[in-house]
């Protein structure tokens, strides 16, 4: 059990080093001053004095170790530097933005989680059948649409169109109301960016489920619970998907990082104020250490995310429990 | 039997068929379209008309031609990134499954690593720094996707060592590296190829993403980039999406459903995994007798299916094959 989590949390540990190290590294040893692109390009404008000024205050003026150490234990005790673009500490414009994007990509796990689940048993259970065919085909299908140009037709539709649904944004802006209110308007906002970003990550979650139910269903029990005569349902979910679920339950830490980047060009097209349209943003207006912080933050998330699907793990199969010395290797 | 595995293969032949399709128009763009897609031929904004039946863009380019020249960048970016990952991922896969020492331990730690960091974002940060052209977005993609591949690999190696040819290239005194590249190499390739196919049908999708957010190269429109200015100058909130978003992204989902399909079919024809719990629905041919002939060994297994006689069951609890992206 400790083997198990200690060889994981030395993952995670490592990932994020990287992640901090690799952000450390890209300014500094790009070509081009480390200071404009830090700070902007109007630092080129300033007076020698005041570039010198600017350098201490970035931090750039001490030796390279000194540097690093100073950004590690800044990001340790959460500050994530400063942008000079939008005048303000970084950390506190993440943390305006990070409730959207966990609630945006959290719902919509959760909801492709369970449709793909169940979808994937009943494909895997007449491999080849009608049934099986098009499912498969048609989620090979969802797969290959690009998030964004699934949202701009939603859009287009939904919201100009027949005006269903909000063009843009998180929620009605400068408008008081009841906290009821208040929510059925968040959610309307939500509504297309939900199921953009649901459609173009269902079809992980199914071809996993479908994957590993075809592996379980091969095995012996299930024949014999096919000779008792027990129906479909009860031995694709009562019998089978139990043991299919450790697989199912891996690759829904793996589409956690496949949801976060689709929810960057989703709430770029929305307009969501998110961690990615955020990013977008940056992208533009080539903030980057804007766009160095998210990639931090959204590591951070995928990492944290990760950390409690492990322990969950032993939860959903007691092979775990028993076996956990096994999977400690990282293979 | 043959029925179950010709509506299989019926998918296959889709995909080869619509990328058959993109392939030749990038290749006669210069024949197809009407206009040098560069060039302003006409009004910002036009809607589809005899001369421009796509309409124009916001500066009056003609989108009809951006659209077919447009398949050269897409493919070219999203072929040459997959091809990088599965060099790397087959390289990286090989090593791992077959030097299970340090190295090995080493590099499976590496592929854990890169699985978990999210990759979108990153591609994201590095293209941004190293600035909009083609050659950076494939070099981007290309390095931060080779482990899913990887992993695949491996988990192929690792049957593979246990064959009877490659024990045999042992006993009679082959060197580790000799048996690497002449017996276990031959036995990924095919492998690698399906990997290739499901690889590119990914980058497609990440390079209209990258594109997407701005990081294209401007003077070489990709669907991605294409997409961009269309956002950009929030064409969806017009009739514009009708002629300029609409069939922009079809082209980008016909391509990546292309190689998706392909990939598919290719797969489940090889993964060692599905065919042994095939035996319900489907019962599988019968695995043809391994050559036991230690000279020849070596020759013969590029030939041998790489299906037949595998262990189904990786040691730990984990998927080690995780499907297509």
């Amino acid at each position: 059990m400790t083997g198990f989590f200690v060889g994981k949390l030395g993952q995670y540990a490592l990932v994020l080093w990287v992640a901090v190290t690799l952000n450390f590294f890209l300014p500094r040893m790009m070509p081009g001053n480390p200071l404009a692109l830090l700070a902007g390009e109007e630092v080129n404008l300033l007076t020698p004095e005041q570039r010198q000024e600017m350098m201490a205050r970035v931090g750039l003026d001490q030796p390279l170790p000194v540097q690093y150490v100073n950004y590690l234990v800044n990001i340790v005790r959460g500050d994530f530097g400063y942008s000079y673009q939008k005048n303000k500490p970084i950390t506190t414009i993440l943390l305006d933005r990070l409730p959207w994007t966990l609630l945006l990509t959290g719902t919509s796990l959760l909801i492709s989680t369970v449709l793909g689940v169940t979808l994937g048993a009943l494909a895997a259970w007449k491999r080849g059948g009608r049934r099986d065919v098009s499912l498969l085909g048609g989620f090979i299908f969802l797969e290959s649409l690009p998030a964004f140009w699934v949202g701009m037709l939603l859009v287009a539709l939904f919201a100009v169109q027949w005006q269903i649904f909000p063009t843009y944004g998180a929620m009605t802006p400068w408008a008081t109301m009841a906290p009821d209110e208040r929510l059925v308007d968040i959610l309307r906002h939500l509504a297309l960016p939900l199921t953009t970003l649901t459609i173009v990550s269902i079809s992980g979650t199914f071809l996993v489920a479908r994957y590993s139910m075809l592996a379980v269903l091969g095995d012996e029990y299930i024949n014999v619970a096919r000779a008792k005569g027990l129906k479909e349902r009860t031995i694709l979910f009562r019998h089978a998907l139990r043991n299919a679920l450790l697989p199912i339950a891996t690759v829904f830490t793996l589409n956690l990082a496949f949801a976060v980047g689709g929810a960057t060009v989703v709430e770029t097209v929305f307009s969501y104020p998110g961690v990615g349209r955020l990013t977008y943003e940056a992208v533009l207006n080539r903030d980057y250490p804007v766009l160095q912080a998210s990639f931090l933050m959204i590591t951070i998330v995928v990492v944290a995310a990760n950390i409690v699907a492990d322990m969950l793990y032993p939860l959903l199969d007691p092979r775990v429990r028993a076996g956990q010395a096994r999977t400690s290797g990282g293979g | 039997m043959i029925w179950h595995s010709l509506r299989r293969n019926r998918l296959g032949m889709l995909g080869l068929v619509l990328l058959g399709g993109i392939v030749l128009m990038a290749v006669f763009a210069n024949w197809l379209a009407p206009y040098d897609p560069s060039k302003l031929t006409g009004q910002p904004f036009e809607s589809p008309s005899a001369a421009h039946w796509l309409g124009t863009n916001d500066i009056g380019q003609d989108i009809f031609s951006e659209l077919i020249y447009g398949a050269r960048v897409s493919l070219l970016i999203g072929v040459l990134a997959a091809a990088i990952a599965i060099v790397i991922g087959t390289t990286v896969g090989l090593l791992a499954g077959y030097r299970q020492g340090p190295l090995g331990a080493g590099l499976m730690r590496l592929v854990d690593v890169v699985l978990v960091i999210p990759f979108l974002p990153l591609m994201v940060l590095l293209a941004a720094y190293l600035g909009q052209s083609i050659w950076n977005l494939v070099i981007v993609i290309g390095l931060l996707i080779w482990a899913r591949p990887a992993r695949v690999i491996r988990s192929q190696v690792l049957s593979l060592t246990e064959r009877d040819y490659v024990l045999a290239s042992r006993v009679v005194g082959a060197k580790d590296n000799r048996i690497l590249v002449r017996a276990i190499l031959p036995g990924v390739l095919s492998l690698a190829l399906a990997q290739f196919v499901l690889a590119a049908s990914g980058t497609i999708l990440l390079e209209a993403s990258l594109s997407f957010l701005g990081l294209g190269d401007p003077t070489q429109k990709s669907w991605g980039t294409i997409l961009f200015y269309a956002q950009a100058r929030n064409a969806f909130l017009t009739g514009a999406w009708l002629w300029w978003v609409l069939p922009t992204g079809l082209m980008i989902t016909l391509t990546v459903v292309g190689f998706a399909l392909i990939g598919f079919a290719m797969e489940e024809a090889l993964n060692p995994r599905l065919k042994a719990s095939r035996a319900i629905a489907v019962s599988s041919k019968p695995a043809p007798k391994k050559q036991s002939n230690p000279g020849r060994a070596t020759d013969t297994a590029p030939s041998e299916p790489l299906t037949s006689t595998v262990r189904t069951t990786p040691s730990s609890g984990r998927v080690d094959k995780i499907g297509a992206e």
